[in-house]
């Protein structure tokens, strides 16, 4: 209960504050009969979502700060960092010794990664698990495959750009690695290095890939993803349609006729075009998704700051017992190298099965048409994406094994 | 002074136990191959009773709910004998038999052994809770599904523990560093194969029980409950069995990179018959297993080509995997032809033994095989074709052999991985033979100096 003195006060400050928010309020007015922005955060904040599960949907929005916290900590670290052969690593020296911020922001920007792609395989789990990927999302179950392989490339390529040894060796191996492809993989390789052998260029290439044409092709992917997204609404999961399969016809049909924006998704099946129970998306969802994203970004900083960001020695091409070893979510890929170690055998390790389960990901959708939701009545995809994680796993523990004993 | 020769020098005031090396290793054989029959079936059993009971309570299937509970009974009863015979062996056997072995182990190995007792306290106060008030957990299901997965993750780290020992055994990093024999060469293979081996062999155990009951059982509910639990514990028994190929093969590939001799007496030396029997009981269990899906879709009235298929080729890659001959008639023939070095140096010797090629299409034909059966089986399973009852002796039969088949392959593992070491206990450290004569390891093996790993300055740590 309010104290007798508030409206007093609230007077008061509302007095004080006249000859500001006046001014603000015809400046803010102005604005927005110009630009519509009352509109447009009523249309953004303005949308229903499934109630039952809300916290596991938070993760897509989460996906969305990171990389907007990767695209601001990258933009930073372009203020030192020089792109060159023979200065990348003292800049980054340079920072690591003598600049306390910039080396907390490019740990940000490491750690940052880590998570997004953390976050992102959650997210793809997520939607795998409940199905979400069902008509009428198939498109952007793939524009979010695609995203998840851009990011991989954006990680590959940012591992490539301090011009240490570990950089060094990875750009090394990668580009090795091409030369397997069949046909035109030597074409590619000298592409991706600049020429032959590595060198200047093959940092620039891949400084270019890294904050050019990565970023130019996932902003607008993003921006495809949000608006299929909102088109369809959220599906949520299986919980959120219960029931849905015995109800009648009349009660399916007063459910559409209902439905708040976005929904009902069309062309959907039977009883999964509105979930049975919804909320707002703000304040509820806002909230979820805010306090995740938080969260997330505070463990990114904390990461930074405690652990930070490793700097080898400068890459020295002629340390020829220099053992490189690949980043975390790159292990099973190392591993598979390993296991199909023969010059004629490569290409099936490294391309064959990973173009494979690549494919089989996208597929996804159009393999699993059935309507059903609950994910144990999916044996035909969960029981093979079991298997296919186990095998991840797998592969990742064997190459830390080898890793450690070599 | 050496830790040996302290040993050594004290042998004289030691009494020593009147029985033979090869008698001891016999009884040290038989209560550790009886011990890790208990052993695999309750560190399986909890992940399969934590999963059975989630899913009974989220669903509301009261046969799930029903079965966790016979499965509590079964895994507390199972749990006393077996740990029984765990510290029979380490207090009588290990500390009685094998002294220098076990004074050895414990040496590097202190940490891992505390964290395992911590641990197996942990896993008797959730297991025994479970046990004597299961209905009373019932009616605040999230603590029992809590408890589950405490005693899971109790009895997970007990293993990890455990393999770390096992496998240090057989590939000790040559260092005394507790960190860098932590994760020797095959603790995590090991990890891996026995994780999901766990599971499988507590899968079939289920199965053969559900085998038991379908012959035996005379009530149309009984049976109905009997052919219930024989598919759901093969599902599992197949399921993981699965992994076992690639995982095997990994765990095979380390032993060839870090105990060649090991390795050659288990694929090309003494113990190669005894590999062979192993793999053609892995090719029982698929072939045997994939009949049984087969079969049971069809009583179902319903035709599955693709299980029809599934079964050929597996009945196929059975008789490929146990072939003990090579594409070469001789491994003269195969030298000859210089296939005979690792795959990864351009020859065709893998790390499951001579011959190659065949045993590795089988081994890969069984995981894929094996995957679409299970996939097919279980689509059938949930669009409701099956009629839980409809099981016969021939099934009960089918999945009694996997049972059969499964614990023969976990003895005989056992066996082939212990003996492989021969003559060492602890590979390059401690032999057999100095057991029971208390030789000098100068003359048998390198010594055993270096200071331990539990910052506690022993005797035998000090120089002369």
């Amino acid at each position: 209960m309010a104290s007798p003195s508030q409206p007093a006060r609230s007077a008061l400050v509302a007095k004080l504050m006249r000859p500001v928010a006046r001014p603000m309020a015809a400046t803010y007015r102005w604005v927005d009969e110009r630009l519509g922005i009352s509109d447009l955060t009523h249309q953004l904040l303005y949308e229903a979502v499934p109630r039952r599960g809300a916290w596991a949907y938070s993760l897509g929005s989460a996906t969305l700060i990171i990389i907007v916290l990767q695209i601001v900590t990258g933009m930073f670290l372009l203020w030192t960092y020089v792109p060159s052969t023979t200065e990348a690593w003292e800049s980054l020296n340079y920072i690591e010794h003598h600049d306390e911020f910039a080396a907390i922001v490019r740990g940000m920007h490491l750690w940052g990664a880590y998570v997004l792609l953390i976050i992102i395989g959650l997210h793809m789990i997520r939607t795998f698990v409940s199905g979400s990927y069902k008509k009428p999302r198939e498109l952007n179950w793939i524009v979010g495959v695609l995203l998840f392989l851009m990011v991989l490339g954006l990680g590959i390529t940012g591992a490539m750009l301090p011009w240490d040894q570990a950089a060094y060796w990875t750009a090394a191996v990668v580009t090795h690695i091409v030369d397997y492809i069949p046909f035109f993989g030597s074409w590619l390789q000298e592409i991706l290095r600049g020429g032959p052998q590595m060198g200047p260029e093959t940092l620039t290439r891949f400084f270019a890939i890294h904050i050019w044409l990565l970023p130019a092709l996932l902003v607008p992917l993003i921006g495809l993803h949000l608006i299929l997204l909102r088109r369809h609404g959220e599906h949520g999961s299986w919980v959120n349609y219960d029931g849905v399969e015995s109800e009648t016809e009349e009660v399916r049909a007063e459910r559409m006729a209902t439905a708040e924006y976005p929904y009902p998704a069309v062309p959907s099946d039977p009883g999964y075009a509105v979930p049975v129970d919804i909320d707002d998306f703000f304040p509820s969802q806002v909230f979820k998704d805010a306090t995740v994203s938080f969260v997330l970004v505070l463990l990114v900083f904390i990461m930074a700051v405690v652990v930070g960001a490793p700097l080898e020695r400068a890459a020295n091409p002629a340390a020829l017992n220099y053992v490189p070893t690949p980043e975390w979510f790159f292990l099973p890929l190392d591993q598979l190298l390993v296991q199909f170690p023969q010059a004629w055998m490569i290409p099936v390790g490294v391309f064959v099965l990973p173009g494979i389960g690549t494919t089989l990901l996208i597929l996804v959708p159009f393999l699993d048409r059935s309507p059903e939701r609950e994910p144990w009545r999916r044996p035909e995809v969960m029981v093979p994406a079991l298997f296919a994680a186990l095998f991840l796993i797998f592969e990742a523990l064997l190459a830390v094994n080898r890793l450690f004993n070599l | 002074m050496s830790f040996a020769s302290v040993i050594a020098a004290a042998s004289p005031h030691l009494v020593r136990v009147p029985i033979s090396t090869g008698v001891a290793s016999a009884l040290v054989a038989v209560l550790m191959l009886a011990h890790i029959q208990f052993a695999a079936f309750q560190q399986g059993g909890y992940i399969i009773l934590a999963v059975t009971d989630f899913l009974g309570w989220k669903r509301n299937d009261e046969r799930q709910t029903r079965f966790s509970k016979h499965l509590v009974t079964a895994l507390g009863a199972t749990f006393a004998f077996g740990s029984t015979l765990a510290i029979f062996a380490v207090l009588i056997l290990f500390l009685g038999l094998w002294s220098q072995f076990f004074v050895e182990l414990a040496r590097i190995m202190f940490w891992p052994f505390v964290v395992e007792g911590i641990a197996f306290v942990g896993e008797i106060i959730c297991l025994y809770t479970l046990y004597s008030q299961w209905d009373k957990l019932g009616r605040v299901r999230p603590l029992r599904a809590g408890l589950e997965l405490m005693l899971f993750i109790n009895a997970s780290i007990q293993m990890l523990a455990i393999d770390v020992v096992a496998s240090y055994m057989l590939t000790p990093r040559p260092s005394n560093s507790l960190a860098l024999n932590l994760l020797n060469p095959t603790e995590i293979p090991l990890e891996m194969h026995r994780f999901v081996g766990n599971i499988a062999f507590a899968g079939a155990i289920i199965a053969l029980a559900g085998g038991i009951r379908i012959i035996f059982a005379k009530a149309p509910k009984s049976r109905a409950y009997a052919d219930w639990i024989g598919h759901y514990g093969l599902i599992y028994a197949i399921g993981f069995t699965l992994a076992q190929p690639l995982i095997g093969w990994e765990y095979a590939k380390e032993i060839q990179l870090h105990a060649y001799a090991s390795w050659y007496s288990m694929m090309l030396g003494g113990l190669s018959v005894a590999f062979l029997f192993q793999v053609f009981l892995l090719g029982a269990i698929f072939t045997v297993g994939i009949f049984y899906l087969w079969r049971r879709v069809k009583l179902g009235g319903f035709r599955s080509p693709a299980l029809a298929v599934c079964t050929a080729l597996s009945f196929a890659s059975w008789l490929l995997i146990a072939t003990p001959s090579s594409l070469a008639w001789s491994y003269e023939d195969v030298v000859g032809a210089n296939a005979n070095v690792p795959i990864w140096q351009g020859g065709l010797l893998i790390p499951w033994g001579e011959m190659i090629p065949f045993k590795l299409v089988a081994l890969i034909t069984f995981t894929g095989v094996a995957l679409v059966a299970v996939t097919v089986y279980l689509r059938h399973v949930t669009k409701g074709e099956m009629r839980w009852g409809d099981a016969g002796r021939a099934q009960g039969a089918a999945l009694i052999t996997v049972g059969i088949a499964v614990s023969l392959i976990m003895a005989l593992m056992g066996y082939i991985r212990e003996d492989s070491r021969a003559p060492f206990l602890i590979t390059n450290k401690v032999l057999i033979n100095q057991q029971q004569n208390f030789k000098s390891p100068s003359s048998a093996g390198p010594a055993m100096t270096g200071t331990n790993n539990v910052g506690i300055v022993m005797p035998w740590d000090s120089g002369p």
